[in-house]
């Protein structure tokens, strides 16, 4: 077999194992198809890992070396290390244990929301910047952000019940159409790349 | 002479961002006078979460699937609470898991806030991690309870089997990256008995929405508007309240402020570049 078809040959064994166990109710393909799913699962812990470890080497070459961030480094390897010595420790649960949990709730979380939370002051200054650009496509995009503000204006009375029913009506009609519509291109796309690699196409056969 | 112009822009920068800042914190501390609020007209999503969640029998087990992101989390943080307490208050026993890293931080959070609210040990029980995301949500059908726990729920759930029929809804806590759409696709198929709800933020809403309107998701909490009714509904005037109105009001008038300035300016240099063009003609 060419070795070019060899992973599209595995893929398509593996994926018509997995729909035969979707379609049919049979014991060994269920213990085939669960094998198969740990196998996947495991991958993606190992991969979880791979990328924590490939992190700390490459944090700590940069420290070693005085390149890069060396804040950011010191900062990243000190919180890899709070979290690793609290769940990890002598007498620890692991991860349900409390010095994880309250690290998690008193540090990691309000830390993360504060920062995403200057997103809105970010988003103004990169408003304004892009329509000083004067981007045709930044107007269009902002002049849709704008009518969207208004319609979720939280105002009440009968202004706000009409602003909230169009609201309703934009968000089910109109951006749902579009959403779908992106969905189902995607699928569309995704189906044909996938055809392509399991026949073993590339750009080189067109 | 540049360098001064400059430094007068980004000051004046600054104070517009500490104006706001101030503003946003003084709206908050005000929180929601009367004439602002987020009507709601269309109740048909919170009814039906309501009854969904009504037909847990008692003692009925349920799974939170808690995998919310940083990001868009503080937009339904309230509502999961409340959803979260009133299933408590019905005396249904959750078991919380997660497939996402960000979702679990979440979770241990929330799990704390369970614990320090003085909920039973009993009533909660917590599932862990599991990675792998769709994979890891396929094998789950079959075991879900890691055997490192115990207690009364989970050896409950083992006798039911110890995968997801051994319960009796499915809460979806969702994020962008593992959604109700995957629930649907690979759990919704494989346990068609098991009922799904979820609380999303806006943004998954459009995607959402033909799942809840098909009857695969059981319900579905897909606006601010949404679970600031469904939370009002539940406990009114309770401790699980929408951010506050004025706030968010402060904040949009902030941002059509900008994008009417900086438009302004737009149209005002086409104009005149169009007065010049035809001055030169």
């Amino acid at each position: 077999m060419p070795r070019r078809l060899a992973w599209p040959f595995i893929a398509a064994v593996v994926g018509l194992l997995l729909l035969a166990d979707y379609l049919v109710a049979n014991s060994s393909l269920d213990a085939i198809a669960a094998a198969i799913s740990e196998t996947i699962v495991l991958l993606a812990a190992a991969a979880a890992i791979t990328g924590a470890i490939s992190l700390v080497v490459r944090h700590a070459g940069d420290l070693v070396r005085g390149t890069g961030n060396r804040a950011g480094s010191v900062a990243l390897l000190i919180g890899l290390g709070v979290m690793l010595v609290a769940g990890f420790r002598p007498g620890s649960s692991g991860a349900g244990d409390p010095s994880v949990r309250w690290v998690v709730g008193a540090l990691l979380v309000p830390l993360a929301a504060s920062v995403f939370a200057l997103l809105f002051f970010f988003t103004l200054a990169a408003t304004r910047r892009g329509l000083l650009l004067r981007g045709r496509e930044t107007g269009v995009m902002l002049a849709a952000a704008a009518v969207a503000l208004l319609l979720l204006l939280p105002l009440g009375g009968s202004l706000g019940e009409s602003l909230a029913g169009a609201a309703g009506w934009v968000l089910a009609v109109p951006v749902g159409a579009v959403f779908r519509g992106l969905l189902l291109g995607v699928a569309i796309l995704t189906a044909v790349a996938a055809a392509r690699l399991l026949f073993g196409m590339d750009a080189l056969d067109e | 002479m540049s360098n001064d112009r400059s430094w007068r822009a980004r000051s004046r920068g600054w104070l517009a961002a500490i104006a706001l800042l101030a503003a946003l914190a003084g709206a908050l501390l005000v929180g929601s006078p009367a004439g602002l609020q987020l009507p709601n007209p269309d109740h048909s999503a919170v009814s039906q979460l309501r009854s969904a969640i009504a037909g847990i029998p008692a003692n009925g087990t349920v799974l939170v699937a808690f995998d919310p992101d940083i990001g868009t989390y503080p937009e339904i943080r309230f509502a999961v609470r409340a959803v979260i307490d009133d299933l408590i208050s019905r005396r249904a026993r959750l078991a919380i898991v997660s497939y996402t890293p960000e979702g679990r931080a979440l979770a241990l959070a929330e799990i704390a806030r369970l614990v320090d609210g003085g909920t039973p040990a009993g009533r909660v029980l917590d599932l862990g991690f599991r990675t792998g995301a769709e994979a890891a949500l396929v094998t789950s059908v079959a075991s879900i309870v890691p055997d490192s726990a115990s207690g009364a729920l989970a050896d409950a759930l083992r006798s039911r089997g110890g995968g997801l029929r051994a319960f009796d809804l499915a809460l979806i806590v969702a994020g962008v990256d593992l959604g109700p759409r995957s629930w649907v696709e690979q759990v919704g198929t494989r346990v068609p008995g098991l009922p799904l709800v979820a609380v999303a933020p806006t943004s998954l809403r459009p995607e959402l929405e033909p799942y809840r309107a098909s009857g695969q998701l059981d319900g579905l909490l897909g606006t601010l508007r949404d679970d600031a009714a469904y939370a009002a509904s539940v406990e009114p005037g309770g401790a699980h309240r929408p951010p506050a109105s004025l706030a968010i009001l402060v904040g949009m008038l902030a941002a059509l402020a900008v994008l009417l300035q900086v438009g302004s300016r737009n149209i005002q240099a086409r104009v005149r570049r169009a007065f010049d063009r035809r001055e030169r003609w």
